[in-house]
């Protein structure tokens, strides 16, 4: 039993020495076994990892043989024991990175580990100083590791580590800030590299800056790469562009009479390329351009500790001018380009004009708000790129920014953005599924940019209106016969598609939408049925698929078509019915995204059709007062009702009384509650009746009695003053209603001005009565109509004034009939337990009560 | 710790409270504002229009940092500047001017981006949509109209529209004095009040009125129920009225139609006297108005001239003629809190939040040490002419939303297991370098293996050479002796 006796389980720590024991004696190489196996370092580091092993305890031992694991120790021991031995740890790594002999594993390691270790030392501020000052012995040898011709992963290792030394130690960096820009701008534009390490150097270069940290640097910085991107693309599209295009961008970098900008790491570059052969030379231009972008790209993007200048202006027009080159020729031009560089181009462009577009989303992302006044020129180059733009992942990437744009500069340029956006989700969407009809609109639009389209290039989706037909023809049939076949790019340009749809109904779903409303709600829910007819795609995981999938097709299709139900404000969405039946499929796929999303979008959906005007107050106490508070609740409203309570359980003086009934009001809210004893159990006609007869004889007489005055008429004044005022009640039965609709029709509104002022004025005693019915009848139809789903009734017409008083005699048989039932009804529900707010699900009781008060009256 | 401000049209500085606590903190000086002339840029400064002598040329515009009760920048527009309005993030500043034109600045530059003519008189007062797209602004001529941004500076798109506003309500009849949009992007209502004695309720996408409102009084102020259920109207007879807009509203109320109830005149001893005042004015059926008047005249009570809602406590905040500020709890409509701002009347309250730590420019430890103020260079007079050479720099401060960069990674175990893999496929020139070096390593064990081999040989070979000799001579020697 002794053996098991040194730990208990898995988390003791007196496991974690012996722990470290086993792995430093099985795994780690020694003077017996200096070649152990490799995977078993990697357990050793899983292991160390898992366990937080070296939390407590170092392997110091080991670091001299592999120094990566020095690295990791940097990355997991405990601070005390960092902040004691990195300065050993750092004097014992810092030979490895300076002697030129020891192999390129053991540099890379190296640079590996000193990363790890100035990263944790950037974490304690009170080391700044001793790091700065070990960062600064590294920058040297780094920078040598650089400018040496040695293998890719070393000088990746040693970019790297330079980028951690700017971020986590920038003023180190500050005095061979001149070598470092010239290191890395040489390395960059050698050509030489792999695409992965033209990134990490472009990366470094956008970082660089930071080092000194002021605005000069960055400015001059972007300055010079913009300088060298000009001069670049000036070469690369010579014979492509116009003249003026190019000598507009050159003016705008260095305006007249202003020096240009020293060039980048201070060489000469346009000399050295001039050498190469013309096709090598192209591609290198291709490369270091995209690498400057990405560049730029990061500069904008990146924090920075002081504000700075962006020359937005530059950039835009830099990225105007690579997306205006479609390899064409100009006519004027032509003799200057040989065949063979135009292919050469034309190879090229999709990854320029995919740098480009990225630029100008981190232009975008880096300006902000402040982009505004940019906005317009900005939306007028890509909705005309998108025209023209027929490569998926480019498109792609120009919805993208659509919907960045739309979300962050809101209504005013969705109402601009609509239409373009609208016709290029036709033109990517399965254009089967819309009618036909519409899209020959589409098409005629589109066929005057048939011209721009460059001969000889990929097969458009659109162009002419028969081209386009066959298109949309074979679209279809592979649709229906192979849906599953598709390839991977174009479903992820319809989720691209479909986001920028869903954003637009986002932001700008209610505005100026008529005319384009009905149509995009009837593509949008044959898209959404479409994706599932072909079944609920089983969610296979393919971690290394970074393309959509089908199921996020469907995700996509299903997330556009919620948006769109949720931004319709005017009518009820027409196909509410259908949505909500796939919404409630999709939540059976126990278990998938598709399920979550459709759970949260019947949710979202809930508050659609019972809309809530919520009033200021408490939540209701808890279940067990839900009865007290209801049968309270009706009785105040029928006690306080008054002569005509026009609105059924008013949120007004009730609403926000009733759940707070405070200490010193409580006087007058009994006094409420015993004028509602009175009236509680109308249920006879006769009493009310008698009630009615006590009362309003005072209230017509206009004296100041109490019980006429808890919700008094105005009087005559008042009655005066609706007749001004084109609201009526009515209304406010629909702004009710509909929480989100509440807007009134116009129409609807001087029509119910019209039914309501007749009576008044013609004091009639029978009007009332019958106004009671027919306007009742009509609104109820109109909201019906209008969608809103829940018709108040609208019997409450203002009866405020002696007329309907007068009236009241002949009503009240009638009426009478309705308040006996309502009674009965309210008493009913007052027994179920409902302790939600109570308002909405029930509107229909109190809406009767009214008509009790009136009757009572 | 958010903070209450609050200045006047007589020069009395502006107050400053914290909300929480009710101390008083610092005093800003010098300031004489005009209604809704006081902003909060982007939270980092405050800025005001100033009363100025109408005889004047130029407007005013002052700045104040938090730190120093001082004005710091000072900025004289063309023309005599009344409202004042700033977009959430602070990067630009409207003014409506007395012409009726309306002034863009970009805060960060002070350049003056845009001037265009809005009205026919005076603008009254300017709001941003909640999404900060659009601009509503109201007018002396009682027009309300509405402005997306986009268009103003789209040159191209403006020539094609034959005018450069969304919406224009023209059914106010007098001078516009406030208006509130409300939440919900292009479904937001506008709620605006004029000296006509109606608060209109409009709908931004339809461009409609949907509700009109007349109160009793002329009404100065607005603040929205942030739910929406219904806004608050600070009137000139001293009253706030609440009136209905999703609320279900008491069609006979005392005040008219969607008015629910006004809660209290101002007064100081508040509690007591708002519950009188309430029954009394229950009772006062007959002659609302009238008895309100009265009441309002009894207690001394001013006209309410702005209020604010500030949504964290739910309180509404406002401000009124006798430079009182009162603080009220929208629930029981209780005054819970009364500030004294000055002898002059109220006629601006901000509700801020101030940040202690980016009270400043957000990210800048370091001040901008040229001005040796944080705050931005004053707003320009006129507009440049655009510079057609000239590339428009625009000025901004860069921070990254999260601030653990992709560099702070660690990699070391990234390279161990890259290095580990390369091993495994020996491939790399590394990989070849450490399989030579292995395999010098197996010759020269190999090597010192068959030295030893040879070593044990020969050992065994003399052992045996030995022992066959030792044999041999031991027969002899037995043989010799036997």
């Amino acid at each position: 039993m002794a053996a098991f006796n040194h730990f208990k389980n898995m988390y003791d720590v007196g496991l974690k020495p012996r722990l470290l024991r086993m792995l430093l004696k099985e795994h780690l190489p020694d003077d017996t076994n200096p070649f152990g196996n490799p995977a078993g370092i990697s357990t050793v580091v899983s292991m160390i990892k898992t366990h937080g092993l070296l939390s407590e305890s170092s392997v110091e031992e080991s670091a001299d043989q592999r120094i990566c694991l020095l690295g990791v120790t940097c990355q997991e021991c405990s601070s005390d024991r960092f902040l004691a031995s990195y300065t050993l740890w750092f004097h014992k790594l810092l030979p490895f990175i300076q002697s030129p002999a020891d192999s390129l594993f053991v540099k890379v390691a190296t640079c590996a580990s000193l990363s790890d270790m100035f990263t944790r030392l950037g974490g304690f501020p009170n080391q700044k100083k001793d790091g700065t000052s070990h960062a600064g012995k590294v920058i040297q040898p780094v920078l040598k590791l650089l400018n040496d011709d040695s293998s890719e992963a070393v000088s990746e290792g040693a970019v790297q580590l330079l980028c951690t030394i700017i971020t986590c130690f920038p003023s180190s960096v500050h005095r061979h800030y001149d070598s470092a820009e010239a290191a890395v701008a040489s390395k960059l534009l050698s050509g030489k590299c792999s695409a992965d390490m033209l990134k990490k150097l472009a990366h470094c270069l956008a970082l660089l800056p930071k080092s000194r940290g002021d605005e000069d640097s960055w400015s001059l910085m972007i300055q010079k790469i913009l300088f060298l991107l000009n001069g670049h693309l000036n070469d690369v599209f010579q014979g492509l562009e116009e003249e003026t295009k190019r000598n507009e961008a050159t003016r705008l970098l260095v305006p007249p009479g202003k020096d240009a900008p020293a060039s980048l790491g201070g060489h000469t570059f346009s000399g050295e390329v001039s050498d190469d052969s013309p096709r090598r030379s192209e591609r290198l231009l291709m490369s270091s351009v995209s690498t400057l972008m990405l560049s730029c790209c990061t500069m904008l993007t990146s924090s920075y500790p002081v504000q700075v200048n962006i020359p937005v202006r530059s950039l835009l027009v830099l990225v105007e001018r690579v997306l205006a080159v479609d390899g064409s020729l100009p006519q004027a031009l032509l003799p200057f380009m040989t065949s063979m560089q135009q292919e050469l181009i034309c190879a090229e462009l999709p990854v320029l004009h995919s740098c480009s577009l990225e630029l100008l989303s981190a232009i975008i992302k880096g300006t902000r708000s402040q982009l505004l006044p940019h906005a317009a020129s900005i939306v007028r180059l890509i909705t005309s790129y998108l025209k023209r733009c027929a490569l998926p992942e480019l498109r792609i990437k120009v919805y993208s920014i659509l919907r960045v744009l739309l979300i962050s500069m809101g209504v005013g340029v969705a109402v601009c953005l609509a239409q373009d956006v609208i016709n290029n989700v036709y033109i990517d969407l399965d254009p089967i599924s819309s009618k036909v009809g519409h899209s020959s609109s589409i098409v005629s639009s589109k066929a005057s940019s048939e011209t721009l389209l460059q001969p000889g290039r990929r097969k458009r989706k659109h162009g002419t209106d028969t081209a386009y037909l066959e298109e949309q023809h074979d679209l279809g049939g592979l649709q229906v016969e192979t849906p599953k076949n598709h390839s991977i790019s174009p479903i992820s340009l319809r989720v691209a598609a479909l986001e920028a749809l869903e954003a637009l109904f986002m932001v700008g779903g209610a505005l100026r939408s008529a005319c384009w409303r009905s149509n995009v709600d009837l593509l949008l829910i044959n898209t959404a049925r479409n994706s599932l007819e072909q079944g609920w795609a089983t969610e296979i995981v393919e971690p290394n698929e970074s393309s959509a999938s089908w199921v996020d097709f469907q995700l996509a299709a299903l997330r556009a078509l919620l948006a769109s139900f949720l931004s319709s404000v005017h009518v009820r969405p027409p196909h509410l019915a259908q949505g909500l039946e796939l919404f409630r499929r999709g939540k059976q796929e126990t278990g998938t995204r598709l399920a979550e999303f459709c759970a949260h979008a019947l949710l979202a959906l809930e508050v659609l059709i019972h809309p809530r005007a919520l009033p200021l107050t408490d939540l209701p106490p808890s279940s067990c007062n839900s009865f007290e508070e209801v049968s309270r609740k009706f009785s105040e409203n029928v006690g306080s009702g008054g002569v005509k309570y026009g609105e059924p359980f008013a949120g007004g003086i009730q609403g926000i009384r009733n759940h707070n009934p405070s200490v010193e009001e409580d006087d007058l809210y009994e006094s409420w509650l015993e004028n509602g004893k009175e009236t509680e159990a109308p249920d006879i006609i006769p009493s009310k009746n008698t009630r009615y007869n006590e009362e309003p004889p005072e209230a017509l007489g206009g004296s100041d009695e109490e019980n006429r005055s808890v919700d008094g008429t105005p009087g005559t004044r008042f009655q005066e003053k609706r007749g001004n005022e084109p609201a009526t009640t009515s209304v406010d039965v629909r702004m009710r209603d509909n929480n989100d609709d509440i807007m009134v029709d116009a129409d609807l509104l001087h029509k119910s001005i019209a039914q309501v002022k007749e009576p008044v004025s013609s004091k009639s005693a029978t009007v009332p009565v019958s106004n009671d019915g027919s306007s009742g009848a009509e609104i109820v139809s109109a909201t019906v109509v209008s969608g809103s789903g829940v018709s108040d009734h609208a019997g409450n017409v203002f009866a405020s004034s002696k007329d309907v008083l007068a009236a009241e005699g002949d009503r009240s048989t009638t009426v009478g009939v309705h308040t006996s039932a309502t009674t009965e009804m309210s008493e009913k529900t007052t027994g179920d337990a409902f302790d939600l707010d109570g308002e909405d699900p029930f509107p229909e009781i109190f809406d009767v009560e009214p008509d009790s008060d009136e009757g009572q009256d | 710790m958010e903070v209450v401000l609050a200045s006047s049209s007589l020069d009395a500085g502006i107050g400053c409270w914290d909300l929480q606590t009710g101390a008083e903190q610092l005093r800003y000086k010098s300031c004489a504002s005009p209604p809704h002339g006081l902003v909060c840029v982007g939270q980092r400064f405050l800025a005001s229009s100033q009363l100025r002598d109408p005889s004047a040329s130029s407007g005013s515009i002052l700045y104040w940092s938090w730190s120093k009760p001082q004005v710091e920048v000072k900025s004289f527009p063309a023309e005599g500047i009344k409202p004042l309005a700033a977009n959430r993030e602070g990067t630009y500043i409207v003014g409506g001017g007395v012409s009726g034109d309306i002034f863009l600045w970009e805060v960060a530059s002070g350049r003056q981006l845009k001037k265009w003519h809005a009205h026919y008189r005076a603008v009254t007062c300017l709001v941003f949509s909640d999404d900060d797209s659009l601009l509503i602004s109201g007018s002396e001529d009682g027009s309300v109209r509405v402005w997306s941004l986009f268009m103003i500076f789209d040159d191209i798109r403006q020539k094609e529209a034959n005018h450069l506003y969304e919406h224009n309500f023209s059914e106010h009849t007098l001078r516009v004095t406030d208006i509130m949009t409300g939440y919900g992007g292009c479904n937001a209502i506008i709620v605006s009040a004029s000296e006509d004695r109606t608060c209109k309720v409009w709908s931004l996408s339809k461009g409609k009125l949907l509700r009109n409102v007349v109160f009793p009084s002329i009404i100065d102020a607005i603040a929205l129920d942030p739910g929406e259920h219904v806004f608050y109207a600070g009137s000139r007879d001293g009253k706030i009225y609440i009136a209905a807009l999703n609320a279900e509203s008491t069609s006979n109320s005392n005040y008219g139609l969607h008015i629910i109830k006004s809660v209290s005149s101002h007064s100081h001893n508040a509690l007591p006297l708002r519950k009188f005042q309430f029954r009394k004015m229950v009772c006062s059926a007959e002659e609302p108005y009238v008895l309100a008047y009265s009441l309002s005249n009894a207690l001394h009570n001013k006209a309410v001239t702005c209020l604010s809602y500030c949504a964290s406590g739910n309180l509404l905040i406002s401000g009124s003629e006798d430079g009182i500020v009162r603080v009220w709890d929208a629930k029981t409509h209780d005054i819970v809190r009364v500030f004294k701002h000055a002898k002059g009347p109220v006629n601006n309250i901000l509700l801020v939040r101030q940040d202690l730590n980016s009270n400043s420019w957000p990210n800048s430890q370091a001040p901008s040490r040229r001005h040796g103020s944080l705050l931005p260079p004053a707003l320009e007079k006129y507009a440049n002419p655009m510079d057609e050479d000239a590339d428009v720099k625009v000025v901004m401060s860069l921070h990254s939303s999260c601030t653990k960069s992709m560099d702070a990674s660690y990699s070391s175990s990234l390279v161990i297991n890259n290095q580990i893999k390369e091993l495994q496929q020996q491939g790399s020139s590394g990989a070849t370098e450490m399989e030579v070096e292995r395999l010098k390593l197996d010759c020269r064990s190999s090597m010192q293996m068959v030295q030893q081999w040879k070593k044990m040989y020969e050992n065994l070979n003399q052992f045996c050479v030995n022992e066959l000799l030792d044999d041999d001579q031991a027969r002899i020697s037995n043989g010799n002796s036997s």
